[in-house]
């Protein structure tokens, strides 16, 4: 196991691989929809539209932050199991999809409320926040998915199989964390 | 010691095959991981799609073939058009080029045993069988989509297209894009990690960059299309706005995110036939290509300009004149690599010995078409011209010389080129340049006079047309050739089903072909490469003592990869050998993950989400048991 470990860190294998490419597909997606965004609101003289308040700042942020700190212990996840710190690897997996789901359940508890004051069908604004939060929200599902499955996985011992799997989920993350921030980032830029 | 007689060769080729047999029967091609196998089911797929978009495409030229034609009703004739479009781009050309040539050529080419990612291959078929499957169910129930293939807001808003005719085209466009994603992402890992060893970038084929550049071109297009159907089914189903100026939305939208796709698209059709040119022209000249490195870099710089064109298709829509112009600008700079592998090609061929045996000849129609198609999309990059013509069958005539002049006639000459590799027989020669010369004359016949008729004012997309325009004869002409097109596509169907039973046995390598798919006997065993060779230049089966010292090393059993079902990965730029991977066998979960993913995308259309959601989660539980089933560890 060691000697595979150690081979790892120099050369990235076909799983990194694919997960790296497939979240280039995903960032376009993205970026698609930023650009949407931008495109929108580039059309429009009010943005939000009259009758909409802006969007509040200081929850979106803090939970924001909180889950861009989870890249802390799926990195030390990915750490531990390459040096065959099978423990330690798990109880970081563990940390990290713990605070995911409980950002993930404030996350929807915030989406439903935001619902219930502003209908998705009320503008092209309202349209284009829902679908991009929404569409941010999926991704850390599947993320939070993907590490339940290690964890389960990983409870049954270390192979080079689950390693390159905790490798491209370890990346997944990564990505899905620096996506928060930008969709943050567009979802308050109407304060500015 | 018993006396053994049998060549240590011969005991290792029979175990290898023990090793990769197939599971016997239809469960063995349900289940299959085999990218040879998958890529003749794509084949036979497409050619099935490829079928009913002919028959389309004749139904209206029967229709326009006299004026105030009456055998199809304006209704039809919209689905028909629609239809037709939508299936020679995403069921016929997309998957016959990347998900047939690609998957059964490039793990040969480069010395592979299989995809880097055989399961999520099998996968791509099925996702795409079902988006086909899917699109087609809507001409059974008569509401097939009808807002032609780029489908413009607001005519496919739900207030002008009540039916569920575009709700098939945006979910089913969807269901495509995924399959085409996962494929592009399986050969993008398997042309960067499984290359034989020694077979540097450099020494790639080209066939193989121009797969490298589609599967790119792919990865960043498709998103933007996804999420404008997404769009327009959360506009359609749900009541959002992003499209009605009403409510914020823009109907411009729709036109820039399915151009920032539709565009590079276009390349994406015609990059693979560029890839297949540059495998027939230097077997047939018998020369390596001229100017090499720069060929490879062409097909690659024609999908980065790809992406920055797209807006030539909105020049009638009222941009600002800056951004025309910088559009126009762009236009004209793909004519840079377009033109460098035209000479590359002229020259290759001039400078050899060719031989015109069929392929070759498709490869000269191939030229001939692609210049023609491009002269005319030279004149669309100047704006007042694209004005004076758009909508008129002067664009009709220009992308069909394009889509079916350019990127067609290379497939079909592909399809007889390596004929004799899948199927281990000869095609009649004879019959088959008779076919090339009754398909070119069908194709001109069929497209050229649509240049007259557009400069005469006839605008596509419409079912008939008054008698006293002047556009009869141009349009019976039209007709004829049409039929005289399907005459020869069933010349060549016919050909390669009688050679497929009586065709003479054709040997290894019946053309002297340059790559390591002529290496290998025909049909190609299992396992493909007995020893995984070594490669030293672009061209390995005519390094002779290359390919002698593989033989020698199958004597001695080095990088035989005997036990077990295995393939080297390499490093991804110089194919140092790095390490042996496990290859996955046959599997039911891909096949059983893309009956979920498709019975969710019924449901979503049927307006059912919570099933829908329900079928994803099923499709949750197959990712998992998928992936419970882990290689043994060395």
């Amino acid at each position: 196991m060691t000697a595979t470990a150690a081979r790892l860190q120099s050369s990235r294998p076909s799983g990194w691989w694919g997960m790296a490419l497939f979240v280039t597909g995903e960032a376009t997606l993205f970026g698609t929809l930023f650009g949407t965004y931008l495109y929108l609101r580039l059309q429009s003289r009010h943005w939000p539209p009259n009758g909409i308040p802006s969007p509040k700042w200081a929850l979106p942020l803090v939970l924001t932050a909180i889950l861009v700190s989870t890249s802390l212990p799926v990195h030390d996840a990915l750490a531990s199991a390459r040096r065959g710190r099978l423990g330690r690897a798990r109880a970081a997996l563990l940390v990290a999809a713990c605070v995911q789901v409980a950002y993930l359940v404030v996350t929807l508890t915030l989406y439903d409320h935001d619902l219930h004051r502003l209908e998705p069908s009320a503008s092209a604004y309202a349209s284009i926040y829902f679908t991009l939060l929404g569409a941010h929200a999926a991704h850390v599902a599947a993320g939070i998915l993907l590490e339940v499955w290690l964890f389960l996985r990983l409870l049954r011992g270390l192979t080079r199989y689950r390693l390159v799997g905790l490798q491209a989920t370890a990346f997944y993350w990564h990505f899905v964390n620096a996506l928060a921030v930008l969709v943050v980032a567009v979802q308050l830029s109407p304060l500015l | 010691m018993t006396a053994v007689d049998v060549a240590p060769s011969e005991v290792r080729r029979e175990r290898l095959g023990r090793i990769w047999e197939h599971r016997p029967g239809l469960l063995g091609w349900l289940t299959t991981t085999d990218h040879k196998r998958i890529g003749l089911m794509y084949l036979f797929a497409t050619l099935v799609f490829f079928a009913a978009g002919g028959v389309e495409a004749l139904l209206m030229r029967t229709q326009l073939a006299r004026p105030d034609g009456d055998v199809v009703s304006p209704n039809t004739y919209n689905q028909l058009l629609t239809m037709h479009g939508v299936t020679m781009i995403f069921l016929f050309i997309i998957p016959l080029t990347t998900g047939a040539f690609g998957n059964y050529l490039v793990p040969l080419m480069i010395g592979a045993r299989d995809m880097a990612f055989p399961r999520m291959n099998a996968l791509s078929f099925w996702l795409f069988l079902a988006s086909g499957v899917f699109l087609y169910s809507s001409v059974f129930m008569g509401s097939a989509p009808n807002a032609g293939w780029f489908n413009y807001v607001p005519l496919a808003l739900k207030q002008y297209d009540p039916g569920p005719n575009v709700d098939f085209f945006a979910l089913g466009l969807i269901l495509n894009g995924t399959s085409s994603t996962a494929a592009a992402i399986n050969f993008l890992v398997t042309i960067f990690k499984l290359r034989a060893p020694g077979m540097s970038l450099n020494r790639m084929p080209l066939f193989c960059f121009a797969i490298l550049a589609v599967s790119f071109a792919l990865l960043f297009a498709l998103p933007p299309l996804t999420v404008d159907c997404a769009f327009l089914e959360l506009q359609r189903k749900v009541g959002f706005h992003f499209f009605d100026i009403a409510h914020g939305g823009d109907p411009l939208l729709w036109q820039y995110l399915f151009w920032i796709f539709g565009h590079p698209e276009v390349y994406i059709i015609v990059l693979p036939a560029f890839g297949i040119a540059t495998s027939i022209i230097p077997t047939f000249a018998r020369r390596r290509m001229v100017a090499f490195p720069l060929v490879a870099m062409a097909e690659l710089l024609v999908v980065f300009i790809g992406f920055g064109v797209f807006a030539h298709h909105m020049f009638a829509t009222g941009l600002a004149s800056v951004t025309l112009v910088f559009f126009a600008a762009a236009s004209m700079l793909v004519v840079i690599p377009s033109t460098i592998q035209i000479y590359a090609w002229l020259l290759t061929v001039t400078t050899g010995r060719p031989d015109f045996k069929a392929p070759l000849l498709f490869i000269g129609g191939f030229i001939v078409f692609f210049v023609m198609g491009g002269l005319s999309g030279i004149m669309f990059a100047a704006i007042p011209f694209d004005q004076a013509l758009t909508d008129t069958y002067f664009v009709v005539a220009h992308f069909h010389f394009i889509i079916f002049g350019a990127a067609v006639f290379p497939l079909l000459g592909g399809l007889y080129y390596w004929f004799p590799k899948v199927t281990g027989r000869m095609y009649h020669e004879r019959f088959a340049q008779v076919s090339f010369w009754v398909t070119f004359a069908g194709t001109s016949l069929t497209f050229f006079p649509m240049h007259i008729v557009g400069l005469l004012g006839m605008t596509r997309r419409v079912y008939t047309y008054e008698p006293q325009l002047g556009w009869n004869a141009y349009n019976l002409i039209e007709t004829i050739g049409g039929f005289v097109l399907a005459a020869g596509l069933l010349m060549i169907a016919g050909n390669l089903v009688v050679s497929r039973f009586r065709g003479e046995p054709a040997g290894p390598d019946p053309f002297f072909g340059g790559t390591l798919e002529w290496t290998i006997p025909s049909p190609p065993p299992a396992y493909n490469f007995a020893v995984i060779p070594h490669v030293t230049s672009p061209y390995p089966n005519w390094d002779r003592a290359d390919r002698d010292a593989d033989e020698d090393r199958l004597e001695r059993g080095e990088l035989v990869l005997e036990h077990g079902h295995e393939t080297p990965a390499t490093t991804e730029q110089d194919a140092w050998l790095e390490e042996i991977l496990e290859m996955p066998s046959e599997s039911p979960w891909p096949l059983l993950l893309a009956l979920c993913v498709a019975l969710a995308f019924v449901m979503l259309l049927w307006s059912h989400p919570v099933v829908a959601a329900v079928f994803l989660g099923c499709g949750v539980l197959t990712l998992a048991g998928w992936h419970s089933d882990e290689p043994v560890e060395a």
